[in-house]
Parts: structure tokens; C-alpha cells; sequence
């Protein structure tokens, strides 16, 4: 999951980078609105974490701009996001989701409800209402990062599970290959050219070839276990 | 306590003064009926006299004869409310009774003409009388006598004839008074309810309903009131929204981190977590004590009176105390002022004021900032000065300052405020202009700048706005910068 945050204090931002990181998240973050709105429409972001007190402006100015962005550019006026606010009072909280914010959290909050949020807000952004994917003989639980194949756990690397998370949550679309590496990777992350390539053979080596399928000169998907 | 009705007051009051006003008219009335009956009677006695005197003697009576009272009595004789018992007695000169008429006794004779009042009789009855001399021969005395009881009778009659519509009158008049009174009192009952129903929050200004120009200092003064409490609600709201965002802001960040910490790090970030963690334990506490002060300030300015302060050994002395720490970060730190000025304050509060602006400077501008800490000599002001934004060139110092606060927007700047507002001033944020100066001044208020200091106020360019030169006396400097 892309997720960009939106946060002037240095803290919070560099650990929401770090504790998102660990929970498989590519996280850009920005400390501004200019910035944030520069970042937004410059790609796809599948989740935005928003802090309403922002140095040149209140941060429900960045959520009023991407609900009123038009179809078919970035940002996406779907796109899910979550206000992170000091402000604890209801008035303020009723006032952000009728701005159309899709959750809140007050500061301080728990790290890994933060985290499970962003995973509900994500599952009912694809649709979903159970917290695991199924496809064919895997199982993926995107909160505890585990895989299980015909009910038998995999031992993933955090970069192969979130190429197969991605390419689960998108089926049964077919994900280009920098379109994968939106998801997965944050804009100072180094990036070999052929690092997609690498992670879905070894997916494939371990979950088997059936698992993810290529469309040449287009990309990868997750195909049904009929498909297979 | 039991409430009290206005508009009962009132009618209490109306009828109160109305029975009054009505007492009065029947106490006037029966003195005046009373004084109208004695005119009256006595008119009626001579009267009676002279048409008496008129009639020759053999007409009048005829020697020594009387005429009994019950002959006199007879109801067949009675023709009017108003008609009276009338005795009349006649003498010669001698003093012999001539004739008599009615039931009064005879009285003494004796020589007197005009009115008298006698009692006669065994029941000794009290008799109005008027008597004449007929000086014609043969001479007679002629005396026409009233029961005194008979005119007072009259007099009550007339009186009482004044004071009986109020009888009725007075209770319909009480009703009619109420009813006026109450729909006269509308006006004020209605502001009473928008009074009651005054919401601080929701304003809706009185007024409008209330054109009364009786009402208009009340009106004005509920309104000015709310205006108040709505400006001291809405500044009590952004104060918790500061303290809220400065509190929660490091602690979101800790809880963050040490999460972190729990997972899987490169060193890299296992060292920076740390680093953020210590960091905003040091913020968090910091917010901690500004909240503390704030809280403090509050509780000192009701508990403790003011005292003579001497504000440039205080000022002295938070220099000497940041000159480590000054230091340390590559600034100049100096103290400009009179070697004594005593104001009248409270020097907890000024101190942590002025270590508020001290730290800021300190903390918030790049290595090699100058910081003058300047008290005016008959000090009115006391603030603290940096040329940071001069220095914030790129290349220049060690490590970039944390941003600095705005005026208002910092919790430390409303500890700040407050002491400033207690010490019946303000705090001013003097932009820089050319020469790139920040100035951050307390400016103290007549009351507090009222004791005798023994010396002389400063040119007036002093205290222009924005001009800066140097003052009488520097008492204090450290640092690596040049003065």
C-alpha cells in the first residue's frame, strides 16, 4: 500500500515512516500543502494520512481538493483518507467526516490501530469486507503479513508479500509493472530495474507458477484457482 | 429566598399611594362636610331668627304659651332628610319666657346675641344657638336652638355622601391598575425571558425586540457582556486547541517511535527512533511546564499581590543563567540596561516570562545569533532582541534552527502574554525591518512601572518602534560573536 503523509512535525512523520515501513507500506511524506498537493497529483497514492494543522494552511483545504478532483487524473477524488488531528473535540471530528474524510484519529494514537484502520479503510476502498483475501489455494492476512497455501504457511519476504498483496488486491485486474512498483515503493527508495521480475519468480518459485500470471508486454495478475 | 413579583410591587405600591390619595380626599371631604353643615346650621339658625323677629308678638306666640316637643315631633310634620328639629325660645327684657317651641330646654337668660354652644338639661345635650334682640317695643329675645348631635349627623351624611364611590371604586380601580400594570410591564418581561434565554455560545444579539430607550444600557451592557464571554470562550478554545496540539504532537510521536522500536529496524533508524524518542520526551515535558506556568500565572496573579521587583538583577540573572547554553549553540548573549530598576510585579512570574523569550531565542535561531536581553531605563519595557534572521544564511552555523514560533501561536508566547496582561501590558512582536532584528517585547503598565526607580527616562528614540541602537549601559556579554 502507497500511503502519503501529510505532517509538519518531523516526530510524527519519521515514525509513522518507520512503523508504516514495517507494515509493508511505501510511505512519501510531505509537510505542507503545496507539497502534499504537488505529491498528489503526481501519482497514485492508496491511502493519505492527513494532519489538519499544517504551516501554510489547514489540512482540510488538501482533503476539499481531492474529493473535487476530476475521474481519470490523479488524484484519484476516491482516494481514502485519514485524518490524524490534536483537535479532540466531536464538533471537530463530525466536521472532518462530513468534509469527507473516511476516518479519524486523535493524537496520540495506537500505532498498530493506525495501522489497522488504513488496512479497513484500504479493504473497503477495493470493496472487501473480510479482513483476508482469498484466491485459488492462498490465503493472504495483509494485518499479520502471513500467507498460507492450501491452508500450509509460506515463508514470504516482506518485498514478495507485498508484490503479492498487491497483485491479490488488484485481481483480477492486471498490474503493470511499474504500476506494482507505485505501490510498493516510496520515491527515495532505490529501485533496480528489474527488481518486479525478481520478486514474482521467487513467488512463483515458492507458491508455484499457477500463482501469478504474466501478460506479455503488459504485466501480472492473480488469476482464480479455475483460471489455473 | 422567595422571588419577588415586580409587577405585585408595583400594583402594591399604585394601591398603597391610590388608598392613601383616597383617605385623605375622605378626611378632607368629612372636615369640609363637617364645616359646610356648621355654615349651614348656623345660616339655618339665624335664618329661623330673623323671620321669627319679623312676625309681630301676638303673631309669634301668645304669652307663655308652649308647644310640647312631641307635637313639634310628629312624623306627619317630617318632609325631608335634611329637615331639622328646631327650638325656638323668646324672652322679654325682663328674662320671662314669652313662648317656647320644641323640645329644648330653656335655657339662662342673659343679654348675648349671636351663635353659642350650650349644654342643657339633665342629659346635659349639646345645643347650637343663635339668639337676637328684637329692639322694637315691646323688646323680646328670640333664641333658635339645634341639636348639636342633629349637625353632626349632617356632617357625617355629607362626608360620607364624598367618601362612598371610593368604596367601590377602589377595587375597580385596583383591577383596572392591575391589568395596565401588567400589560405595561410586558417590555420588561420579555427582555427578562431573552435574558434568561441568552446563549454565549449561540449569539443572538438582544435588541431587537427591545426598542425601549429604558432598555438601552441594559441591552448594550448584555451584549457587550456576551461579546466577552463569546472573545473569552473562543480564546479559552484556541488555548486548549495550542496546549492540545503542543501536548499531543511529541506524544503521538513517542508512541510512534517506540513502536517502531518494537519491530524490525535497520540501525539507521533504530538510532534516529531513539534520537525522536528522547527528543520529544524533552518536548513533551517542555509543553508540561509552559502548561504548568500558564496554570501558575493564572493562580499567582488571584493569590499573590504585587511586589517591588528589581527587574534588571532578574534580567541578570536568566542571562547568566543561559550564557552555558548560549554558548554552547555558537550565540551572544547580552543583558542592555540600567545597572537597577524596581518595578512592581510579581518576579516569579517575570522570570518565567522572560525565560520563555530568552529560550525561544536561544533555541530557535542558527549558530552565531546576537540576543540582547533590554530593559528600558525607567522600564517600561523590557525585551529580547536577536538578529537571527541576518544570520540564517546558508553555509553559516552549526545545524538549522528549529522554526520559530509565531506571535500567538506558541504556548510559550501565551505564557508570555499573560504575564505581560498581569502586569497590566502587553507583549509585542516588533518585525524586523532592514536591519534584520526580531524583537519580542513585554511592555509593563502604568501600574507597574508607578515606583520611584531614580533615573531618567531614555531619549525618545528608544522607544520607537523598530529602532535599535544601543543602550546606556551593557552590563553582561558572552558569546563568541562581537558585541
Amino acid at each position: 500500500m502507497r500511503v502519503l503523509v501529510i505532517e509538519d512535525d518531523e516526530g510524527i512523520a519519521a515514525g509513522l515512516r518507520v512503523h508504516l515501513r514495517q507494515h509493508g507500506c511505501a510511505v512519501d511524506g510531505v509537510g505542507s500543502i503545496a507539497e502534499a498537493w504537488h505529491a498528489l497529483t503526481a501519482g497514485p497514492f492508496d491511502l493519505v494520512l492527513l494532519d489538519l494543522g499544517l504551516p501554510d494552511g489547514d489540512g482540510a483545504e488538501i482533503l476539499r481538493r481531492i474529493r473535487r478532483a476530476p475521474e481519470g487524473r490523479f488524484p484519484h477524488p476516491a482516494t481514502p483518507v485519514l485524518i490524524m488531528t490534536a483537535r479532540d473535540e466531536v464538533a471537530s471530528r463530525i466536521a472532518s467526516l462530513d468534509m469527507g474524510a473516511d476516518d479519524y484519529v486523535v493524537k496520540p494514537f495506537d500505532p498498530d490501530e493506525l495501522a489497522a484502520r488504513m488496512r479497513a479503510l484500504r479493504r473497503r476502498a477495493a470493496g472487501r469486507a473480510e479482513a483476508v483475501l482469498r484466491r485459488g489455494e492462498l490465503t493472504v492476512d495483509p494485518a499479520a503479513r502471513t500467507v498460507l497455501r492450501n491452508g500450509q504457511p509460506v515463508e514470504l519476504s516482506a518485498r514478495e508479500f507485498d508484490v503479492l498483496l498487491a497483485l491479490m488486491e488488484a485481481a483480477p485486474r492486471v498490474l503493470s509493472r511499474s504500476q506494482i512498483e507505485e505501490r510498493l515503493y516510496a520515491w527515495q527508495s532505490g529501485l533496480e530495474s528489474n527488481a518486479i521480475e525478481v520478486h514474482v519468480h521467487r513467488l512463483r518459485r515458492k507458491l508455484g507458477d499457477s500463482v501469478i500470471r504474466t501478460v506479455r508486454g503488459v504485466g501480472y495478475f492473480a488469476p482464480d484457482g479455475e483460471d489455473g | 429566598m422567595t422571588r419577588q413579583s415586580l409587577w405585585r410591587h408595583l400594583l402594591a405600591w399604585v394601591l398603597g399611594a391610590l388608598a392613601v390619595v383616597w383617605a385623605g380626599f375622605v378626611v378632607v371631604g368629612f372636615q369640609t362636610g363637617q364645616h359646610e353643615a356648621d355654615e349651614l346650621t348656623d345660616g339655618h339658625l339665624a335664618s329661623v331668627a330673623a323671620l321669627l323677629l319679623n312676625l309681630r308678638g301676638s303673631d309669634l306666640l301668645p304669652p307663655s304659651q308652649q308647644v310640647a316637643s312631641q307635637q313639634l315631633s310628629r312624623p306627619e310634620l317630617k318632609s325631608h332628610d335634611y329637615q331639622q328639629s328646631l327650638s325656638v325660645v323668646i324672652w322679654d327684657v325682663q328674662g320671662r319666657v314669652l313662648g317656647q317651641l320644641g323640645e329644648a330646654p330653656v335655657p339662662p337668660f342673659s343679654t348675648d346675641e349671636g351663635f353659642a354652644d350650650l349644654v342643657l338639661g339633665a342629659e346635659r345635650t349639646g345645643w347650637r344657638t343663635f339668639a337676637r334682640w328684637d329692639r322694637a317695643e315691646p323688646a323680646r329675645r328670640v333664641m333658635v336652638m339645634l341639636k348639636t348631635e342633629e349637625r353632626d349627623e349632617l356632617a357625617s351624611d355629607i362626608a360620607g355622601q364624598v367618601a362612598q364611590p371610593g368604596l367601590w371604586l377602589l377595587p375597580t380601580i385596583a383591577l383596572v391598575l392591575g391589568l395596565a400594570i401588567r400589560r405595561g410591564l410586558r417590555p420588561l418581561r420579555e427582555l427578562s425571558e431573552d435574558v434568561h434565554a441568552v446563549d454565549v455560545v449561540q449569539h443572538h444579539p438582544l435588541g431587537l425586540r427591545h426598542p425601549q430607550v429604558e432598555f438601552r444600557a441594559i441591552v448594550e451592557a448584555i451584549n457587550l457582556l456576551m461579546q466577552r464571554s463569546r472573545a473569552a470562550l473562543a480564546r479559552e478554545r484556541q488555548l486548549a486547541d495550542e496546549i492540545a496540539h503542543e501536548l499531543r504532537t511529541p506524544l503521538a510521536s513517542i508512541a510512534l517511535h517506540a513502536s517502531a522500536l518494537q519491530g524490525p529496524l535497520d540501525e539507521v533508524d533504530r538510532r534516529q527512533s531513539l534520537d525522536r524518542l528522547a527528543q520529544d520526551a524533552m518536548r513533551s515535558g517542555h509543553v508540561l511546564s509552559q502548561v504548568l506556568a500558564l496554570a501558575r500565572a493564572s493562580q499567582t496573579e488571584m493569590t499573590e499581590a504585587a511586589q517591588p521587583v528589581d527587574v534588571a538583577a532578574l534580567a541578570r540573572r536568566v542571562v547568566s543563567d543561559f550564557a552555558p547554553q548560549a554558548l554552547s549553540r555558537g550565540h551572544s548573549l547580552a543583558y542592555a540596561g540600567p545597572a537597577e530598576c524596581t518595578l512592581r510585579g510579581h518576579p516569579v512570574l517575570l522570570e518565567l516570562a522572560l525565560r520563555n523569550l530568552v529560550e525561544n531565542a536561544v533555541s530557535h535561531t542558527p549558530a552565531g545569533t546576537s540576543i540582547d536581553v533590554q530593559l528600558e531605563e525607567s522600564g517600561r519595557w523590557l525585551q529580547v532582541r536577536d538578529d537571527g534572521r541576518s544570520q540564517a544564511v546558508p553555509g553559516h552555523g552549526t545545524g538549522a534552527p528549529a522554526p520559530r514560533l509565531s506571535l500567538g501561536l506558541g504556548l510559550g508566547h501565551r505564557v508570555v502574554e499573560k504575564v505581560a496582561a498581569i502586569h497590566g501590558g502587553a507583549l509585542q512582536k516588533i518585525e524586523p525591518v532592514d536591519d534584520g532584528l526580531t524583537t519580542y517585547r513585554i511592555s509593563f503598565g502604568r501600574e507597574a512601572v508607578a515606583l520611584d526607580r531614580g533615573s531618567d527616562g531614555l531619549p525618545d528614540v528608544l522607544h520607537e518602534v523598530g529602532a535599535g541602537p544601543e543602550m546606556r549601559s551593557i552590563t553582561t556579554r558572552t558569546g563568541t560573536a562581537a558585541p
